[in-house]
């Protein structure tokens, strides 16, 4: 299998490089895999999901994601490969003036594809986290778990190559945790996506198998 | 309540710089009307040794377009009333030839100096009499005028187009969210900010609207009411049909510049 990421003596910093946050990283992900990186608060765990999705830039080394080098990437091309990307976030981050509908189909009105697609998408989508009925809503009349449910459809829109997820049950209860590692388990063996979850632990009724980095003193380490 | 407010904070200074453009267009409009009427009713006389013809006068101005001989047997008429016709016939051959001559524009009073001594250059020509004095007189209000007027739709045009810019970044503040969103997916910079191009480009039909209303009324209700001679007479001038998309090129122009300028000027939405 090909790799999807792969990070060699990544270095990641904030104030031009004052503030230190990783330092040496080193690790490949494949493509399909399921990866947890968890982590003390503030160990850096966002701050490398934020430089796998290149809002933040390497202060030194190499960040590979989908053969684009994050470290030398144009803004066009890191455009173009957020595209293949589903980004899940804690907050949710739905446009609150958009229908539950609108927001889903996002990434698919971002590539230009037809209003026709795009409603199909989204029946097809909502339906897949059912929340069919939901459709026309707005987020903020849903409850947690539900926008959460309406960010994973959002993130699978366009058949990502990889899902970054930042603490994607955090703010969620049991119940609705549950299917959100459910979703997200089934994209992982379903569609081969590769998943990449940072939490500050891994649900216990995890079934898929998966790998297990873990960020401490600044250092990204996999657990066996 | 807060969307007018957000609107009207827009179309207000716009609506400021199209009736600035439209009050220039209108001077502009009526003052050449009253500038043809200077430049018909100004002559400047010129005595030569010799006849000379509209085209001699031209090789040595391009900016004469008329010239009209003063008959010389009518002042020799009126002024030897009397004498005999030997005598009128001896001043008549001693006495030079008159001409008023016209100029094809409105010109400075330098420019008017530089006909002079191009005339004067000729041995033709006796004496050139430019009566500058009243023109500079009527030169000089009318340039300033223009000037102050101009100045004055400037100043005020910098200073709108700051508070459109400033408002457009409150808008850009209002659209944060939804446009950190479409970035983190992949939204090119356009794309992201389509609403404020939408926004501001309805904004402006808004103001290009209420700006010509306000000049319908003028040229309308106002200026045939109001009992002014000049209102009256001049009212084709007040507002035309093409103005409307003429204000509307402005104002369109004006939007898209300000959105380019708030978009560019920082190139991602800070979380």
């Amino acid at each position: 299998m090909a790799n999807v990421i792969s990070a060699s003596h990544l270095n990641l910093s904030y104030d031009k490089g004052r503030k230190e946050v990783i330092r040496d990283a080193n690790f490949t992900i494949k493509k399909g895999e399921f990866v947890f990186i968890t982590g003390p608060s503030g160990s850096g765990k966002s701050t490398l999901l934020k430089a796998l999705y290149g809002k933040i830039r390497p202060s030194e080394g190499n960040l590979i994601v989908g053969g684009m080098d994050l470290s030398t990437i144009k803004p066009r091309k890191l455009q173009e490969l957020r595209t293949h990307m589903g980004i899940i976030f804690q907050d949710y981050r739905l446009v609150n003036e958009w229908t539950v509908a609108k927001n889903v189909v996002l990434p698919l009105m971002i590539s230009g594809y037809s209003m026709e697609v795009q409603q199909t998408q989204a029946q097809r989508l909502l339906k897949h986290v059912k929340l069919a009925e939901h459709a026309d809503k707005y987020p903020l009349e849903l409850s947690g778990g539900e926008q959460q449910r309406v960010g994973v459809a959002r993130a699978l829109a366009k058949n990502p190559v990889v899902i970054l997820a930042d603490e994607p049950t955090g703010n969620l209860d049991e119940y609705s945790s549950n299917v959100i590692w459910d979703l997200m388990e089934n994209a992982c063996q379903q569609l081969e996506t590769t998943v990449l979850v940072v939490t500050h632990k891994i649900p216990t009724i995890f079934s898929l198998p998966y790998r297990h980095f873990i960020i401490e003193s600044k250092g990204v380490y996999e657990v066996h | 309540m807060k969307f007018i407010k957000n609107h009207l904070m827009f179309i207000l200074p716009l609506m400021v710089i199209l009736l600035g453009v439209e009050f220039y267009l209108v001077f502009e409009r009526t003052t050449n009307s009253y500038e043809k009427g200077l430049r018909e009713g100004y002559t400047m006389l010129v005595v030569t040794k010799e006849p000379m013809t509209l085209s001699d006068l031209k090789a040595l101005s391009p900016h004469i377009s008329s010239s009209e001989p003063i008959e010389r047997e009518e002042i020799v008429h009126k002024v030897l009333k009397g004498v005999t016709k030997s005598s009128t016939e001896g001043l008549l051959h001693a006495l030079p030839y008159f001409y008023n001559v016209g100029l094809d524009a409105y010109l400075k009073v330098s420019v008017l100096e530089e006909i002079k001594q191009g005339l004067e250059s000729s041995p033709q020509v006796k004496r050139v009499e430019t009566f500058g004095s009243s023109y500079a007189d009527s030169y000089r209000l009318f340039s300033f005028i223009k000037l102050v007027l101009k100045l004055f739709i400037g100043f005020m045009s910098v200073v709108s187009l700051f508070l459109i810019i400033k408002q457009m970044e409150i808008w850009k503040y209002l659209h944060k969210q939804r446009m950190q969103i479409m970035e983190v997916f992949g939204a090119p910079l356009m794309l992201r900010s389509g609403v404020l191009f939408k926004v501001a480009i309805f904004d402006a039909i808004i103001a290009t609207m209420i700006t010509s209303l306000i000049f319908f009324f003028i040229k309308y209700k106002w200026a045939a009411q109001s009992g002014i001679e000049i209102m009256v007479q001049k009212q084709e001038a007040l507002f035309r049909m093409s103005d409307i998309g003429l204000l509307l090129g402005v104002a369109l122009s004006i939007v898209i510049l300000a959105v380019y300028i708030v978009v560019f000027s920082s190139k991602g939405v800070q979380e």
